[in-house]
Formats: structure tokens, C-alpha cells, sequence
């Protein structure tokens, strides 16, 4: 029962954290030496799935996306004064991320409604 | 982990960047400013961003703040105008090393940060709001 729930779960604790890096991003546009970073995303969801699959949910440690280490820095071109931020593509990753966020939401809902659905006295 | 960071996030780069045009209005409007209270005329001033770490999520939100307004220390333009009350001996006036034209593409910069900023922070709220409704039947 718990299983589609712990997965949307996840999967929104990410899409919130990259939402968080990314609007970061988009603050630090002109700051100088700045660098892009950006969630290491599908490897980190794909890894805790597993490891939902494969432990007692007792033993699980909750906020695994957390920490700051799933955080990248990435290395592309950069500008002149040494950052790298193209401002059309993180807005851009910034909608698709928030998307994805309210689809998640969408599909819980969808889920708690179920559950209301089944739970609810036939008269 | 604090769930409104990122709106601090968004107002940091917005405070930036309105700074930022405040800087860049008083040079546009210092352009032929040849007495300043420091004397001379005036410099161009140009603000310098530096990357703010936001206390209650270390490591994933950075916001933006305003670490100096520095003088441009290029020299200045020189401007041959004998009738000009600060005119030398030869007729040439000292005018601010201020380019129009740079000036006009630094603000329509400012200004495109400053819009993308603002959705960052609508696109937030969107997501809290979704957030709320869930579970209302």
C-alpha cells in the first residue's frame, strides 16, 4: 500500500531540492565565479527505489536528498567573468522541474482520493 | 530544512538587480557631470555580485547580494568645448568615462535577470499552492 506513496514522496523531496538549485541558478545570473549546479537527479530517484525494494522500511533514513552531496557543479562554457549560467535554460529546467513537481502532486492526490474512495461507507 | 529558502532566494536577486538599476540610472544620468562633491567629474559606478549563502539550507540555495559598488577607474573622455565653464587653458574638458550604449545593455541585462527572477519566485509559489491542495477531495 505504502509503495506508490513512498515513491511520490521521494520523488517530490527531488523535484523540490532542484527547484531550490535552480532558482539559485537563476539568482546568481551575474554574480561572478559562479557555477552552474544541478541535482544529479534520475541516478538519485533510480538508487532510492532500490534501496525502498530491498530494506525494511524501518531502516530506512528519511531525508536522504537532503545533503548537500547530490549537489553538482556543472563545467560548461563560461561567460567572461567566469560563470556559467545560461538564463534561457535554467528557466526553462526550472518549468519542466515545476511540471514535474505538479504532476507528482496530481498523482497523490489521485491516490489519497482512492484511498478515501475505498475507505468510504456504502450506503 | 527551512521550505521558504527559496523565496528568500528570489528576493535576494531581486533587491540585487533593482540595486543594481538604481547604479545604473545615476550614471546614465551623470553623463556630462563634470563636478562631483569628491571633485572632478564623475566615474562610472558598476555594482559587483557575490553568491550569499542562505543559513537554513547550507549547500543548495545561494541567493545574491550587492558586495561593492566600484568605481570604474578608465580614463576619463576628453572633449574639446572652449565655451565649457570647466574647460583647461587649450579648450578640453574632462567628461565621465560613461558609454550610453553600455549603459543601455547593462540595464536591459538587469532588467531580463530581474524578470526571470520574478517567475522563479511565481513559479514557487504555483508549486506551494499545489502543495496546499492536496488531499481536498
Amino acid at each position: 500500500m505504502g509503495d506508490g506513496f513512498n515513491v511520490l514522496e521521494r520523488l517530490l523531496q527531488a523535484t523540490k531540492i532542484r527547484h531550490g538549485v535552480i532558482v539559485s541558478n537563476i539568482a546568481n545570473a551575474d554574480t561572478p565565479d559562479y557555477k552552474v549546479k544541478d541535482v544529479k537527479f534520475d541516478q538519485l530517484l533510480n538508487s532510492e527505489i532500490i534501496e525502498l525494494k530491498k530494506t525494511s522500511p524501518l531502516h530506512i533514513t528519511a531525508n536522504h536528498f537532503g545533503q548537500s552531496g547530490n549537489v553538482a557543479v556543472e563545467s560548461t562554457n563560461q561567460w567572461a567573468d567566469r560563470n556559467n549560467v545560461e538564463l534561457d535554460m535554467e528557466v526553462a529546467k526550472m518549468t519542466e522541474n515545476s511540471l514535474l513537481y505538479q504532476a507528482a502532486i496530481q498523482m497523490l492526490s489521485t491516490k489519497i482520493r482512492m484511498f478515501k474512495n475505498a475507505l468510504r461507507r456504502q450506503v | 530544512m527551512n521550505a521558504f529558502g527559496i523565496f528568500e532566494v528570489s528576493a535576494s536577486a531581486l533587491e540585487a538587480q533593482r540595486q543594481r538599476m538604481n547604479v545604473i540610472a545615476s550614471n546614465m544620468a551623470n553623463v556630462h557631470s563634470t563636478r562631483t562633491e569628491e571633485g572632478g567629474p564623475y566615474r562610472r559606478k558598476d555594482v559587483v555580485f557575490s553568491a550569499l549563502t542562505v543559513a537554513s539550507n547550507p549547500g543548495m540555495l545561494e541567493g545574491v547580494k550587492v558586495d561593492d559598488i566600484a568605481i570604474d577607474t578608465s580614463p576619463l573622455k576628453t572633449v574639446y568645448d572652449p565655451g565649457h565653464p570647466d574647460a583647461d587653458k587649450e579648450g578640453n574638458v574632462s567628461m565621465p568615462n560613461i558609454n550610453i550604449i553600455e549603459e543601455m545593455v547593462n540595464m536591459m541585462m538587469a532588467y531580463r535577470a530581474y524578470e526571470a527572477s520574478v517567475s522563479a519566485f511565481t513559479m514557487s509559489k504555483a508549486m506551494f499552492m499545489k502543495t496546499l491542495e492536496l488531499g481536498r477531495v
